[in-house]
This record gives C-alpha cells, sequence and structure tokens, in this order.
C-alpha cells in the first residue's frame, strides 16, 4: 500500500518527517518498507509554454521553440515531434538537475545555441504506469490551463514523499489512506479529521424505483448498495484527484473511473461504476455464475467462469464479476449518462479463489481478500457521489439502495487488564489501556479490573483478549517489554535416540574425512534410469508433486543416491580433484497410492568418494582411494555405533559395480553397503573416473547400535607374535581363512591381521599367498613359546585340512 | 718416579686437550686409566716403593687420576655439545615448506549452525522434537489456526501432494502435534528443527530450506519470558555486543506477534549494505501462542499461555559466516565445503 504524505495529512495533522514516521508505524506494527522521495533529483525545471516553432534551419530532425517561461523567454533546440505551439510542457532551465545526475547546460546545436531542454516524463522518472499514454511517448505535454513558470514538481506533485506499506494480512483497515492516517493520528497524537460526507440529491427519482438489486448468494455478499447518478459528463478528474492516485501508484483515466478507485484508496471500499442503461431490465442480481456461463471482462478477455464464482448480473446474464473485474458490455463510456455505482462487501474467500482461478487480481480483489467493513460501504458510495456531484460529472438521484443481508452488531470483548499485563510481561496502568484504546476508536466502558470495548466495525482482527494485549503492546510499545525468562519446574533439554545415531554417525564421518552435502529433497524419474533400477524396483514408487517448482524436481526422493551422484558430478565439473562426502537424510516412501496418509521418512546415510586418498602433498606419493577405503568408512561408523559381529559378503546392490560390491549384514538383515559405482551408471552420469560409493540404513543402525559397554581391558600380560603365509586356490574368500583361523586358534589368539595378498612369482596360477600377523595371549600369564607352537601347528594343520593351504615358508 | 709421573701426566693433559673427538677421548682414556694404562701400570710398579714413599706416591697418583678423569669429562661434555650442535645444524629443514594435512571431514555449514542452536536451547530446557517434512494440511494450516481460504495461506506457497497433504512450510505443525501427544496443559518446553519446503525458488529463495521451531507452553508464560529467551539465544550465537529488537508483526497462530531483528551484526548497527542501512536484521517470527491454537490442541488457554518462534537456519548461517548467496548451501561444492 502505497500512502502519499500529502494525502495522510488531509486527514491527521503531523509534524514528523517521513523517516521518523515510517519508523513509528514500523515500530506499531505497520511496516514501511521503502520511503520514495518523489521528484528526487529534479531541480529548476519549470512550466513553459511554447510560442513559437520552427524547423532548424541546419538539421533536418531538429526543431527550434521559443518558450515562455514565466520570468523570460528562451530559446531551446528539441529533437521532439509531438509538441505544437501553445503547448505547456516542462522546461529543465539552465543549471537544472535531472534525476539520474543530468546537469543542463546551455549548449550549441548546428548553430542555434539551446537554452534549456524540454522534457519526458521519463526524464521526469515517472513510472509509465502512471502516466496516461497519450503523455507517455515524446515530450510530456501539460493540460492546457497549466500555469507557466511553476515549479513541475508542484504541478505534477512530484512534491510528495511516498511511504509503501508491506501491510500483515490482519490489518485490512490500513489498506487505505484513511485507515493508515487513523494509525498515525494513534502515534502522532494528533486528531483524526474524516471526509465531510453530504450528498446533494438534485433529482427527486427514487434510486430504488430506477433499478432493483437482489442477492442470491446471501453467503458470497453481505451486502450491496447502490446510487444512480444522471447527466454523466465524462472527462479528466481533477488534477488534484489525480495525484492523488498516481503517488498511490494507479493511472488517473477519467473522472468516473478516477473518483471510484479514489475511494477505494481513501477508505479501502473497492467500487465499480455500470452503464446504467446497458443493465437488462436496470436489474442487479448478485448470483453464482451459471453454468458454462461465460463473461468478457474490462481487460476484453472472454472467461469461462465456474459455478462457485460471485458475478453481478443483470436480468439476462453476467456484466461483472464481482470483486474481481467488471464487464466490458456495461462498461462507462463517453457515451455514458446514467450510471449505476457499486459499493459492496463480497466474501474475500470467494473473491480469493475466484481471482487465483482466473489469474486476475487487482487493488479491488486484494482488498476484498482481505475483508471489507461492510459498516463502511454505503458511506464510500455517498463519498464517491458527493465527489462526483462537486466536480460536475453528475447528479445524485433521491436515496440508496442498500441489501445488507449479512448485517453483524458490533462485537464486544471484557478482559482483566491484570491479564493482559500478565500475557505482555509490561505493567501498563488501566488508565494507560483505556487511552490507547479510545485512540484507537474502540468504545472503552472501563470498570475497576474489568474492560468492557465495543471493537470498531473495521478491526474485525480484533477477536478476544490475545488482540487486545497486542493493541496495548503495539502502541505502548515492544521497546518497552522487559526481558524475562520462563520460570516452571527445571528441566533437562533432551534429544531422541535416532539424533545421537545420526550425530555420531556424522561425526565418525568428519573423522576419516567426509563432508557433509545437503541437497533438495526432490528427484527427477530419469535418475531411476540413471542408477540402473529395473522397470518394477520398488525405489521408482515416488511420490510426485502436485505443483513441482520446475520440471526437474517433480518428485519426491526415494534414494539419496542421485543427490550425492549429481554432486560427484558438479564437484568433477569444477575440477575438484579429490572428494569425499556424504549426506544423511529422509527419504519418502508411500505406504499407498493414491496417498491416502503421510508417507514413511526413514533417514539414510549415503557417501560417495573419488580422487586421490590423501590431499596434494610435495613429498608423498598419493594413490587413488579403491573398494577398501569406502569399506574401512562403513567399518568405523559400525564400530562407532558399537556395532559388532557383523559379516561382510560380496552381493549386490543397485548402482553397484557386481564383482565389487560388500554387503554389510547383521542378523541376517543388510544394514548397508559399500562399492565401487557401476561402470553403466558411470556412464549414465558422464563420470570418467571410478568412484566409490557407499549407503546405510540409519533405523537398522539405531537397532543394531550399542553404545554403552564395549571397553576391554587392556591386557596385563605380553603378546606373542607369529606370522603365518599360507598358499590357498584363489577361490576361497579371505574372511573364511581369517575366520577358521580365529576359531581354531580360540581364546589364546588375541587378533589376526591379514597384512598382504600375493599373486604372481612363486605362487602357482589359480592361487594366492595369504599372509597374517597372529597374536597370541593369556590374560593371566606369560605364553610359552611351546604353547604358541602347538597352536599355531594346530592353525597350519587345521587350513590344510580345510581349505589344502599350504604354508609358505 | 714422582718425575715420570709428572711427565706422565704433562703428556696426558695434553694430549687429551688436543683430542678431537669422542672416539680419541676414549682412546686416551684407556690409554691412560684404563686397566692397562699408563698410570695403572705405575700404580702396579708401587710395590717396589719403600713404605714411606708408598702413600705420597699414592697420593700423587690419585691426584693425577682425578685431574684427568676431570679433564675427560669437560672434554668429553665439549665434544659431545659440539657433536650435537653440528647434528643440529645439519637437520635443519625448511620449515615454511607447506604442512602434510589429513584429508580433514566438514560437517556442512547449515548442521553446525542447527548444532550450535541445538546446544543453546537444550543448555536452557527445551527438548528437540522431530516430526514429518510430508505433513496433512490438519497439521501445516489448520491447527495453527489457519483455515481453508486464510489470505495468510499465500504467504507461504505450499508444494502438494495431494489436497490434504503436502510438504511442511514451516516447522510450525510441531507446535500442535508436540501438544496433542501430550496431556491437556501438561508444560512444553521443545525445539523442532528440519527442512521445510515453499515453491519460491530464486537468488534469494531456497524450495527446501531449514527452520527450528520453538514452543514453550506453561502457566503465566508471557511476551516478555519470549524476549528474554531470544535475547539470551541471540546474544549466544551472534555475541553478547548484539541488540534484540521486538517489533509487532503477524502470524496467523500467535497473537500478540512479533517479528525479531538484531542489530546488524556486519556494521554494529551503523548501517551497511547487509542491513540494507537500517542497522538491523530481521532473523525470526515469534509471538505468543493463538489461543485458537492451544484450544485446538487440547490446552486451555484460560489456565496456561505459551510462546512460539520460529529460526530461520540458513539465514542464522549466512550472518555466522558471512555467507551472502543463499545456493551456496546447497550447490554442496567441495571448496564451500571445507571452509566451516
Amino acid at each position: 500500500m502505497r500512502a502519499s504524505i500529502k494525502w495522510l495529512k488531509d486527514y491527521v495533522d503531523f509534524t514528523v518527517t517521513p523517516e521518523e514516521l515510517a519508523e513509528k508505524m514500523t515500530m506499531a506494527g505497520v511496516p514501511a518498507e521503502n520511503i520514495e522521495f518523489l521528484g528526487q533529483g529534479i531541480e529548476n525545471v519549470v512550466t513553459g509554454k511554447i510560442v513559437e516553432l520552427y524547423p532548424h534551419p541546419n538539421a533536418d530532425k531538429l526543431s527550434v521553440c521559443k518558450v515562455d517561461v514565466g520570468q523570460s523567454k528562451l530559446t531551446i533546440v528539441t529533437g521532439a515531434t509531438n509538441v505544437s505551439q501553445g503547448d505547456i510542457v516542462p522546461v529543465a532551465l539552465v543549471g537544472a538537475k535531472l534525476p539520474g545526475g543530468i546537469h543542463i547546460q546551455t549548449a550549441d546545436f548546428r548553430g542555434i545555441e539551446s537554452h534549456g531542454m524540454l522534457c519526458s516524463s521519463d526524464e521526469l522518472n515517472m513510472d509509465s504506469k502512471i502516466v496516461p499514454p497519450e503523455v507517455r511517448a515524446g515530450i510530456y505535454i501539460l493540460p492546457a490551463d497549466t500555469k507557466v513558470g511553476v515549479d513541475i514538481r508542484q504541478v505534477l506533485g512530484l512534491d510528495d514523499v511516498v511511504l509503501e506499506f508491506e501491510l500483515t494480512p490482519n490489518r485490512a483497515d490500513c489498506f487505505s489512506i484513511l485507515g493508515l492516517a487513523r494509525e498515525v493520528s494513534v502515534l502522532t497524537k494528533g486528531s483524526l479529521k474524516k471526509p465531510m460526507l453530504t450528498v446533494h440529491e438534485a433529482y427527486n427519482d427514487k434510486a430504488g424505483a430506477l433499478a432493483k438489486v437482489s442477492i442470491q448468494a446471501t453467503d458470497l455478499c453481505s451486502r450491496f448498495t447502490a446510487r444512480i447518478l444522471k447527466d454523466i459528463k465524462i472527462g479528466p478528474s481533477p488534477v488534484w484527484m489525480q495525484q492523488r492516485i498516481q503517488a498511490a501508484g494507479m493511472r488517473p483515466i477519467s473522472n468516473v473511473v478516477d473518483v471510484t478507485n479514489f475511494v477505494m484508496l481513501e477508505m479501502g471500499v473497492p467500487m465499480h461504476a455500470y452503464d446504467y442503461d446497458l443493465l437488462a431490465q436496470h436489474s442487479i442480481i448478485v448470483r453464482r455464475a451459471n453454468p458454462g456461463e461465460r463473461l468478457t471482462t474490462l481487460d476484453g478477455v472472454k472467461r469461462e467462469l465456474s459455478q462457485d464464482m460471485l458475478v453481478i448480473a443483470d436480468a439476462v446474464q453476467a456484466v461483472g464479476i464481482a470483486g474481481v473485474m467488471g464487464g466490458l458490455a456495461t462498461e462507462v463510456t463517453s457515451a455514458t449518462q446514467t450510471v449505476l455505482l457499486e459499493a459492496a462487501a463480497f466474501n474475500g474467500a470467494s473473491v480469493r479463489r475466484t481471482s487465483r482461478a482466473l489469474g486476475l487480481r487487482s487493488e479491488a480483489s486484494g482488498r476484498f481478500e482481505r475483508g471489507i467493513d461492510p459498516s463502511t460501504v454505503d458511506k464510500a458510495l455517498d463519498r464517491a457521489a458527493s465527489l462526483l456531484e462537486a466536480m460536475g460529472a453528475a447528479k445524485i438521484t433521491h436515496g440508496i439502495i442498500d441489501n445488507y443481508p449479512g448485517v453483524q452488531l458490533p462485537k464486544q470483548i471484557t478482559f482483566d487488564p491484570g491479564r493482559v499485563n500478565a500475557r505482555t510481561g509490561l505493567k501498563v496502568p488501566q488508565e494507560t489501556m483505556v487511552d490507547i484504546l479510545r485512540r484507537l476508536e474502540f468504545t472503552v466502558e472501563p470498570k475497576p479490573g474489568q474492560v468492557t470495548v465495543t471493537v470498531p466495525s473495521w478491526r474485525g482482527d480484533v477477536t478476544g483478549m490475545a488482540d487486545i494485549s497486542e493493541e496495548i503492546a503495539r502502541i505502548y510499545g515492544y521497546d518497552s517489554i522487559p526481558t524475562t525468562f520462563p520460570c516452571g519446574e527445571v528441566v533437562q533439554g533432551t534429544q531422541s535416540y535416532t539424533d545421537t545415531i545420526a550425530d555420531l554417525t556424522k561425526n565418525s564421518l568428519c573423522g576419516i574425512g567426509f563432508s557433509e552435502i545437503i541437497t533438495f529433497s526432490f528427484i527427477h524419474p530419469s535418475a531411476f534410469d540413471k542408477l540402473g533400477l529395473s522397470p518394477e524396483h520398488s525405489l521408482r514408487q515416488a511420490i510426485p508433486l502436485l505443483n513441482p517448482i520446475t520440471d526437474e524436481f517433480p518428485l519426491l526422493k526415494t534414494t539419496l543416491m542421485g543427490g550425492v551422484l549429481d554432486t560427484v558430478v558438479r564437484n568433477i565439473s569444477r575440477k575438484n580433484e579429490e572428494l569425499k562426502i556424504y549426506e544423511l537424510g529422509a527419504v519418502y516412501q508411500a505406504k499407498s497410492f493414491p496417498m491416502e496418509e503421510l508417507p514413511a521418512e526413514p533417514l539414510m546415510v549415503c557417501g560417495a568418494m573419488y580422487g586421490k586418498r590423501q590431499p596434494m602433498s610435495w613429498n608423498e606419493t598419493r594413490e587413488n582411494v579403491d573398494f577398501y577405503d569406502v569399506k574401512a568408512a562403513v567399518e568405523v561408523i559400525l564400530e562407532k555405533l558399537g556395532i559388532k559381529n557383523y559379516s561382510v559378503e560380496a552381493g549386490e546392490y543397485i548402482a553397484l559395480h557386481p564383482g565389487k560390491t560388500a554387503l554389510f549384514k547383521k542378523e541376517g538383515v543388510v544394514i548397508g553397503a559399500a562399492g565401487e559405482v557401476h561402470p553403466k551408471v558411470l556412464d549414465a552420469y558422464g563420470i570418467q573416473r571410478s568412484v566409490y560409493l557407499f549407503e546405510l540404513d540409519l533405523a537398522l543402525l539405531e537397532k543394531f547400535s550399542r553404545l554403552i559397554g564395549g571397553y576391554q581391558p587392556l591386557p596385563r600380560f605380553p603378546a606373542v607374535s607369529r606370522d603365518l603365509a599360507v598358499v590357498i586356490s584363489d577361490t576361497i574368500r579371505a574372511t573364511d581363512v581369517t575366520e577358521a583361523i580365529r576359531s581354531t586358534g580360540g581364546d589364546l589368539l588375541a587378533n589376526v591381521q591379514l597384512f598382504d595378498v600375493y599373486l604372481g612369482e612363486q605362487v602357482p596360477d589359480g592361487a594366492k599367498s595369504l599372509a597374517f600377523s597372529l597374536t597370541f595371549r593369556a590374560a593371566d600369564r606369560t605364553l610359552t613359546d611351546a604353547e604358541v607352537d602347538t597352536h599355531y601347528n594346530n592353525i597350519v594343520e587345521h587350513l590344510g585340512n580345510s581349505f589344502g593351504a599350504q604354508r609358505r615358508i | 718416579m714422582e718425575q715420570q709421573l709428572k711427565e706422565l701426566r704433562n703428556e696426558a693433559v695434553a694430549e687429551l686437550k688436543a683430542a678431537s673427538d669422542l672416539d680419541v677421548l676414549n682412546d686416551l682414556r684407556v690409554k691412560y686409566l684404563g686397566k692397562k694404562g699408563s698410570l695403572t701400570s705405575i700404580l702396579r710398579g708401587m710395590g717396589a716403593l719403600s713404605a714411606e714413599e708408598r702413600p705420597r706416591v699414592g697420593q700423587i697418583v690419585n691426584e693425577i687420576r682425578a685431574e684427568l678423569e676431570n679433564i675427560l669429562t669437560e672434554r668429553s661434555n665439549d665434544l659431545k655439545q659440539a657433536a650435537l650442535e653440528k647434528r643440529l645444524a645439519q637437520e635443519k629443514i625448511d620449515v615454511t615448506l607447506p604442512a602434510r594435512r589429513p584429508l580433514v571431514g566438514h560437517k556442512h555449514p547449515l548442521t553446525l549452525t542447527l548444532d550450535r542452536i541445538k546446544s543453546i536451547f537444550m543448555r536452557m530446557g527445551f527438548t528437540v522434537a522431530e516430526g514429518p517434512e510430508v505433513e496433512s494440511d490438519y497439521f501445516n494450516f489448520e491447527a495453527l489456526n489457519l483455515p481453508k481460504d486464510h489470505p495468510a495461506r499465500d504467504m507461504q506457497d505450499s508444494f502438494y501432494i495431494t489436497p490434504e497433504i503436502l510438504l511442511r512450510t514451516h516447522t510450525s505443525p510441531m507446535e500442535a502435534r508436540v501438544m496433542q501427544s501430550k496431556n491437556p496443559n501438561e508444560p512444553v518446553r521443545i525445539i523442532a528443527p528440519g527442512k521445510v519446503y515453499r515453491c519460491d525458488y530464486d537468488a534469494t529463495h531456497s524450495p527446501v530450506f531449514h527452520q527450528v521451531e520453538g514452543l514453550v507452553v506453561d502457566k503465566g508464560i508471557s511476551l516478555s519470558d519470549l524476549k528474554g529467551t531470544l535475547d539470551l539465544f541471540v546474544k549466544e550465537m551472534f555475541g553478547s555486543s548484539v541488540k534484540l529488537r521486538f517489533r509487532p508483526s503477524f502470524f496467523p497462530f500467535t497473537e500478540p506477534s512479533a517479528e525479531v531483528d538484531i542489530s546488524c551484526v556486519m556494521c554494529g548497527g551503523k548501517g551497511c549494505r547487509t542491513c540494507k542501512d537500517t542497522g538491523w536484521l530481521e532473523i525470526l517470527g515469534s509471538g505468543m501462542t493463538h489461543p485458537g491454537v492451544l484450544e485446538m490442541s487440547g490446552y486451555d488457554p484460560n489456565v496456561v499461555s505459551g510462546f512460539a518462534f520460529g529460526i530461520g537456519v540458513e539465514r542464522v548461517a549466512m550472518l555466522v559466516y558471512g555467507i551472502d548467496d543463499l545456493r551456496l548451501f546447497y550447490d554442496n561444492d567441495s571448496r564451500f565445503l571445507a571452509q566451516f
């Protein structure tokens, strides 16, 4: 809502600067987002009359004019083609300043000295939206009765300041100059001067006899008022009114239209004028649109109406969409002789739905959506009628047509001032509360410890004690609210076990060099193809959004892999040579389609890595990460969560290389997987290097986690280490050999560590050499060599029997 | 004999003083003081001396031995020191060469910010509550005083999945969820962090972003309690010199409502580009829980009152780290991530 300071001063006297007013209003809950100084940067531009105009003798495209600027006549060379002798135009004198830092100086144009410049509206920095179309192009030709030699800022209303208010939805009452002036009066303690409402009814014909109004949809129209105005003389509205309208960001059109807009801006009530003679049977019916009904609106667009839309119709057809836009057929034109002027209160929700459905939003619909005070619509009607009458544009017939099915009794609220203070933490005396509410035009009946107020009709947002407390606090000043702390039992803040598991997982990954990423929760179905999912794969059952923000993101993601691999691609494209990343977040799984209940949102953690194992270094050779690095990441996570006795098996997992995938299983359940990304997936993502990926289900990590216990006492006796190298068939898995060693070694075998895998010379084809470091230790004594030898030989023998392993010496 | 000893002593002292390294010094020790050394042999030959001479010569021998041992120790210390100094000089490296850094992992700046916010409020006794991102219209809007067709729904353009299910537009549904999970009027002190969604995607809007909701319900909770709580929060988060400003505002689920500004962390309130020359930065919305919201969740507004707030995590993180582009958070460039 744009509010001109000059306009506000029509209704309330104040001396504070625009900046101070903006601050006061903002701190009272009516935020002023911007202060616009109209005419800023314009100096020494005055009105001038072109008294002579002739072509430039030495230039085809230039003209020379003699311009009367009051004190003197100037010779000015212009390139403009739209000016004629006698026109009154803005003249930038020598020494003038124009917006954008332009300084006007004497200049020589092909032998003729020019002493100034004729200006266009653009050069005066006027928004083309508010300038009449006929003066938008070329020099701004002012009305013929404009005085000469007057500062242009005064003539065009640019000697004004506009505050732009960003209104909150509850303050419909501030969507008008008068409503804002009321707030200003409360905050500056000036009195509010409301416009005079005296209607001079020149004709005795009764409005009620001239037109019939009926409201069929009383649920969507609480009040409809109309007046009939005769002897319409269409013409421009007075300059002062045009300037007010322009300052508000609208464009003057004609006296009738301007008056309806002026009153809407002034009082917050949108109005509409119909050509009375074009209304079939001079009747108005407020009803829902008929099936298949159409209407061409004022903007010339033919619109299909649906049956839940409220229309204004005459006896035959719709002539306007209530609260949204009028119809073209009954538009007021220069031929109009009689006008039916409408002021009504339509249901906000209905206007909102209709304007959204039609994609038509206007100053009027915006006001209806927030809610119109039905008790003011007749006053707005009278105000408009009297303004038109005063400017000689119309004569008013007798009386007002007023259908008011939705009369509302004034709301009363009784409150305990002590409870208001308890809610705000302020200590406002009862008298001060009474004073504040009276200034806000509440009717107040104070009793000791109890106050009853009648809420003004325009404050539909005030419904109870809580609202009263806000009114008191915002006018008294939020700055005065002290800082205190909630009392009550002392409580300890806690978080869920799931959060703890997530935190520990993030800490583990951070500790081994993985950086966390956060991606959007959306996915494109092509990602499922890129990940190589079969057509019937359950991960393809993603939840579609009804209104995705772009075609890129139509679905909620069912896997984190897509976002992680997209991030890999982005980092590769930016030449980031090493990457270790992970995301911990939800995926979204519908329980059924179509969705009737909320989906499951299981948390997953998915990581990826590529590039060198270490950052660049000047004295160390670096190697690329491989499968065993990504496997380690999973092991560290499991270890830190106290998950033990899980198995690692070769297996298959989405998007992973079938020969380089480890499944982590615990009690027969796959907790997650780690592996190299499948070459086809890499291809689909356009990645030309090896990428390793892991994924874990956080719910399973939580289920198997054990954060209590897990400590092993440090050994008190020394250990004996022996190395063992065996040659076995290449098809035997390392883990099986390790397990066999462990089970044979028994309690005394404290640790088995595979430290070398060798294929090549000295090892037969189809075989491999595995080297283990075995650590023997007893908890209660120092082992003798003989004891260790026995166990060692048992292990060698067992490996020989089980796997045909040969000890390699 | 005495003459012989004197000569031996002079010779030994001269040789010891001239010894240039520890090996030579050791050889000299053996030569003079060893089991078969010169001094020892003289001592052995003392049997030939008379009983009168023996103590005197013995004393001289002992004196010489002590003197030589002193010289040896001193000399050996000197040589060790010299050797050490030589070694230290030889071992000097260029410490300005780059360090060998391990690959360090980084938490996402939003996680770090969220963790700090959580920790501040947990110390004030707030418990962390989590709830679904895909939410029902009821919890996201209706239970928060936003019936269908409420104009304030326009403030939050929503992603719908069905007409009744949507992506939550704020973390506020957790207010109703938590209250409805408790006994009527049971005290509440929670924060609810998480992802939220709005249909807005440009340089300054992300369709996915993070909020932390806060809710306190108890007997006698007031707007000044809210101000005190948030004042403590902003001072912990942004530093004790930061000032807090409460500004009246509107949210359908709070009454009175307050927009919370802090004095600009970039310019200290003098006015700069970040605060658009106002000296203030808007950081969160808050207010006293609307009586209707309490009622809909089975609480009696005549018995208890509450306050609620919603903190934009991206906003806080941008201010804390001085990040000027919201999109960086979801771009996940490793050069960005490595800075936190």
